[in-house]
């Protein structure tokens, strides 16, 4: 595979500091914007996931230039005579985020792991290293394999995906309320994502962009930051706890239980069915939430 | 592999100073249930369809038991910043001591939460009984 320097590590200084300056706003702006025991929970869960992903690096790099051998197309690294396949590569990069990320609120299995990166009821530039400790083990890097059958190299591909990566940390913050509109309407915006992780009724499973909001515009999971109603964070069952440990494992936990005491056909869909279904109905899906929710909003209006 | 250890021991450095600078720094805030009013919302909040009619609310509004008018409650208390809640179902044990209301739900990570109710706090656990039982 070709060599190419891993972006995110020349990012990390930049990440330190812009957390720093966001203190130091949060300070005269809203104090309550960080807490000390979750901005270290945060940071300690992206540490253990910088750890986790050193193990597991190899065997994504190897199953990556497996794949790549069967590819469709020779496509070269060099930048000068290949920009337009960097270009493509990032884009398409991004598309593959955006499906992987989808998938990653619907599917329990997926969302075992992405669940760590939402535990937070902050949303601040600490929320954004709040990263998984599983994703090997959940399968996401599938996601990613289409691009090397296609003929991007490995290298290109991993490039890419760390920018997407370094992109993505400036998004999580309050600091910034709204950009130009035409930014708005092209790019991922700390706006956007708020949205992404507010638990409102209103806001959940939307935005799942990485860098390019028009893939919600165009698969229909776009929703737009109100002023009038602010966006809560966290998930929906708040974790009310600071436990790195229980933070990274406990949808696992959660899935492992009620798969043990499911009845035998149900099993399988405690893995693979959306985040919070039962097969007694007994618990709350996304949809379950909305719906109760509109049915309150038009009772309300009908009384009024 | 000890380049990742090198890694791993530089971010947790990082990770400790910035910890300490937030503290340092006195950010963070000392959430409160302001009012019964204030503990409903946040029922409300922790679960879409739950309508609060009536809460008790610890002395020091640290935490508080909504009821909806079906009897089922919710008990809010404070996390961090902000607050988290859960459904007082089958599987939490209350305990009554005089004027307080100890309630300790299975999750070990959520704890118990300890009201200080007053007078209320009887009521509240025969309320819980009787929900129980119903």
């Amino acid at each position: 595979m070709d060599d190419l320097p891993d972006p995110v590590t020349y990012a990390v200084p930049a990440f330190v500091l812009l957390l720093i300056v966001e203190m130091i706003v949060s300070l005269r702006a809203d104090k309550s914007r960080y807490s000390a025991r979750d901005t270290m929970t945060s940071l300690m869960l992206g540490t253990g996931s910088q750890v986790a992903g050193a193990f597991v690096g190899a065997a994504v790099i190897g199953m990556s230039v497996w794949v790549y051998q069967y590819r469709l197309f020779d496509i070269g690294i060099e930048f000068k005579s290949w920009w337009w396949a960097w270009i493509l590569c990032f884009f398409l990069d991004d598309l593959a985020y955006y499906a992987f990320h989808r998938s990653a609120h619907r599917v329990r299995w997926f969302w075992a792991s992405h669940v760590i990166h939402h535990s937070s009821q902050h949303y601040n530039l600490s929320t954004a290293l709040r990263q998984t400790w599983t994703g090997f083990f959940s399968l996401t890097f599938l996601f990613r394999l289409p691009l090397f059958l296609i003929g991007f190299p490995p290298a290109m591909v991993f490039f890419c995906a760390g920018l997407n990566l370094i992109y993505q940390f400036w998004i999580h913050t309050e600091a910034i309320k709204r950009l130009p509109k035409w930014f708005e309407a092209v790019m991922n915006t700390p706006s956007h994502h708020r949205v992404h992780h507010g638990v409102n009724p209103r806001y959940l499973d939307a935005n799942y962009a990485g860098v390019f909001i028009i893939w919600d515009k165009m698969f229909g999971s776009f929703v737009a930051e109100r002023d009038d109603e602010p966006v809560r964070y966290g998930i929906v069952k708040q974790l009310g706890s600071f436990n790195i440990l229980w933070a990274a494992v406990h949808e696992w936990v959660g899935i492992a239980k009620d798969v043990w005491a499911a009845p035998w056909k149900h099993k399988l869909s405690y893995m693979w069915r959306e985040p919070g279904w039962s097969h007694d109905g007994s618990r709350a899906t996304s949809a379950t939430i909305k719906e109760r929710w509109a049915a309150g909003r038009t009772a309300e209006e009908a009384a009024e | 592999m000890t380049a990742v250890f090198v890694q791993a021991g530089a971010s947790l450095v990082i990770v400790l100073f910035v910890a300490w600078l937030v503290g340092k720094m006195g950010l963070g805030a000392d959430p409160r249930i302001a009012d019964e009013a204030h503990a409903i919302r946040l029922a409300e909040e922790a679960e879409a369809g739950f309508h609060g009619v009536e809460a008790a609310r610890d002395r020091a509004g640290f935490a508080a038991i909504v009821q909806n008018a079906e009897g089922r409650m919710m008990l809010v208390r404070a996390h961090g910043n902000h607050f988290a809640a859960r459904p007082v179902d089958a599987s939490v044990i209350g305990k009554l001591d005089k004027d307080f209301l100890t309630l300790t739900t299975p999750e070990r990570t959520f704890g118990a939460v300890t009201l200080q109710l007053g007078r209320d706090a009887g009521m509240w656990a025969s309320r819980m009984r009787e929900f129980r039982r119903g």
